[in-house]
């Protein structure tokens, strides 16, 4: 009979390090986090049984650091290491250096990861599999020839990716053929400095896609289970923004056919735990295979939601080495969730990371709404990593309900001091078009690349308020014309520090 | 009493009556806000109310109305009080930037009469605003910058020809 672990190491932060430590206190799971000296008062850092500093704020001095995070669990005792996602998730030579110093890495094989994190290889596994596959190249393509050759035989639009690709780096779409040398030679060169490697391929590139992707999970023990599907159709430049489950396109026969597929994905690949294959499905109802994330995803709370399972509990167990536990075996969907991501950015300027300190922070509540965040009142949120504070799950019985929770929590969820993007995924989930389920994969460009935030409409309302809070605050600004200059050297701002509505002034 | 606050670049003025009742120069509309014991702030509209959401930081009112977020910054009047500036400081016709920055306003216009603490132009440098006055009663002959020009502490800004 296997054993639970006693000690579990988490190396991330942020939202999903809270995420995991939640699971394991859940699990009588001993906690122990690792932290940058930027995240030495984090919520995640605070929030284990026991912390290690693994070094400054650059992500490749600290989280990416595999000795440092590796000596960190032997220090601890730690029998285990959840890496999150990003970071150090789908390294395969990480997932290699916990085998080797008997550290159980809570995730796949190294060679799973191997095998996914390589676009090519995987293809050319899945093919063999019978898993549908986008038209295309077989292999990575080198002369111009033969990008020219593929793309006459997929036809035209066609698209060109990186083979160590991710996040829309290394992509073009190409429309006519007099535009293909252009575009492989400049996702070449984009795959050569974002990946260091660059190998690029073609296939067909699919007109009004979604993007529906399963939830997996395999134990040691030869069992393999789909949790059902998530669509994430709604991306901006590549990257979700909003999810949901289940998807209004796919119908119980589609699911039970992709489902099997991602199964079969599962099995050809050797695969252990959770993981998630991603498909596009086009307006016809057939559906492609795109590419297997070894590791627990951004997305997985609508998966719980819907179906009644906690994913990250149950990595956990399966890592110890148990089986698939019961409810993994007798899977149903329930209601519907839907995700947004909460990123610290200006939505308003071209999407540029914000930073700053977080003055004012008041979570929304109620039946159906979930929140897995990261941050807090006075956390600071800086430049060195991914900005995502916090995400915010909301479930209903239905689609529309499921849509009003999460209208009415985003506009309950309050955060000042550096801007964010939740007027924005307000303005989605409310759209017409998002209502009426047409989200496809170009939904942001094409109903929202023109989307303002409004300043101007409320402008008065925003003064007023500021001269309010001003006037409370800091009764001696006043403008010049009025104002005594003289007295100006009196500013009680510089011993007062940040001031917060609803508290004393100290 | 009047309140000034730079929002993206833009200088905006509002009337406050009774740390209450807001009035704007160019707007016919009033807007109420009450702040409650707690320390909330509450929209009146007839007998409506609706919260709504600030934090003072340092130089900075951050705000939130219905979602939408605005930044107020609250504008230094340093007036080329010759800090870390350049230039000659003790001369009043000439008002120089007090540290190198870009312009994001030119409110004076060549040839503008304008009293001591006139605001003449905003410069924007270290994502501080800095509203450059008039150190005395004059007439505008230069204004040597346009909007969006970057300028340091050597060369003026605006150029006066003083009254008596």
């Amino acid at each position: 009979m296997p054993e639970l672990f006693k000690k579990v190491l988490v190396a991330n932060r942020g939202e999903i390090a809270v995420r995991v430590l939640r699971a394991c206190r859940t699990l009588g799971i001993k906690t122990v986090s690792v932290y940058s000296t930027a995240d030495r008062y984090a919520v995640h850092t605070l929030m284990a049984d026991e912390c290690y500093e693994i070094g400054p704020p650059p992500p490749l001095e600290s989280y990416l650091c595999i000795d440092k995070i590796i000596d960190a669990a032997k220090k601890a005792g730690a029998d285990a290491i959840h890496p999150g996602y990003g970071f150090l998730a789908e390294n395969a030579a990480f997932s290699q250096a916990c085998i080797d110093n008997n550290l159980v890495f809570i995730g796949p094989s190294p060679e799973s990861i191997q095998l996914m994190g390589n676009k090519v290889e995987s293809r050319k596994k899945m093919v063999n599999a019978g898993v549908p596959l986008i038209p295309g190249m077989k292999d990575a393509g080198e002369s111009i020839e033969q990008f020219r050759k593929a793309a006459d035989k997929a036809g035209y639009p066609v698209l060109i990716k990186a083979a160590a690709g991710g996040g829309g780096k290394g992509m073009r779409v190409v429309h006519k053929q007099e535009e293909l040398e252009t575009a492989v030679d400049g996702a070449k060169r984009e795959a050569k400095s974002a990946f260091g490697d660059d190998t690029v391929y073609l296939e067909k590139y699919i007109t009004d896609p979604r993007h529906i992707e399963f939830q997996v999970f395999a134990d040691s023990h030869g069992n393999a289970v789909h949790v059902f599907e998530r669509e994430c159709s709604i991306q901006r430049r590549h990257q979700k923004i909003v999810e949901e489950s289940p998807s209004i396109a796919v119908t119980p026969e589609l699911r039970k056919k992709m489902g099997e597929a991602a199964v079969e994905v599962v099995k050809a690949a050797n695969y252990v735990n959770a993981g998630t294959v991603e498909f596009l499905l086009d307006t016809s109802g057939k559906f492609y295979f795109l590419e297997m994330n070894t590791r627990i995803q951004v997305e997985h709370p609508i998966t719980e939601e819907v179906a009644g399972v906690d994913l990250v509990a149950e990595q956990l167990r399966v890592a110890s080495g148990f089986p698939l536990s019961k409810q993994f075996k007798n899977l149903s969907q329930r209601g519907h969730a839907i995700e947004v991501r909460i990123y610290a950015e200006d939505a308003g300027n071209n999407f540029m990371p914000s930073i700053g300190k977080i003055l004012l922070y008041q979570e929304p509540t109620g039946p159906g709404v979930r929140i897995d965040s990261g941050v807090r009142h006075n956390s600071e949120v800086g430049i060195d990593y991914d900005p995502i504070m916090a995400k915010l799950i909301c479930w209903g019985e239905d689609r529309d309900t499921a849509r009003a929770r999460m209208v009415k929590a985003l506009s309950e969820y309050k955060i000042l001091g550096l801007r964010h993007s939740i007027k924005y995924l307000s303005d989605i989930v409310a759209h017409e078009k998002f209502g009426s389920g047409e989200t496809y994969t170009d939904f942001i460009e094409r109903n929202f690349s023109d989307w303002s935030d409004g300043v101007d409409e409320n402008m008065e309302m925003a003064l007023a308020t500021a001269a309010v809070a001003n006037a409370l605050v800091k009764p001696d600004h006043v403008a010049s014309g009025n104002g005594d200059m003289g007295s100006r050297d009196y500013n009680p701002w510089l011993t007062i520090g940040s001031w917060r509505i609803g508290e004393k002034i100290k | 009493m009047i309140y000034e606050f730079v929002h993206n670049g833009e200088l905006k003025t509002v009337d406050l009556k009774d740390n209450r009742i807001a009035t704007f120069p160019d707007v016919n509309k009033a807007v109420e806000i009450d702040c409650s014991p707690d320390g909330r702030f509450y929209l009146h509209n007839g007998d409506a109310r609706s919260e709504v959401h600030a934090v003072v930081s340092g130089d900075t009112i951050f705000v939130d109305i219905n979602s939408v977020l605005y930044e107020f910054t609250i504008p230094s009047q340093d007036g080329g009080k010759g800090t870390s500036g350049g230039g000659d400081m003790a001369d009043p016709s000439k008002v120089y930037a007090p540290m190198p920055g870009k312009v994001v306003k030119v409110i004076a216009v060549e040839g503008d009469e304008v009293e001591a603490k006139a605001q003449l132009i905003i410069v924007e440098a270290m994502k501080m605003e800095h509203i450059c006055i008039a150190k005395a009663k004059g007439k505008v002959t230069a204004v040597n910058f346009k909007e969006g020009d970057q300028v340091d502490t050597e060369t003026p800004l605006i150029e006066l020809e003083l009254a008596e």
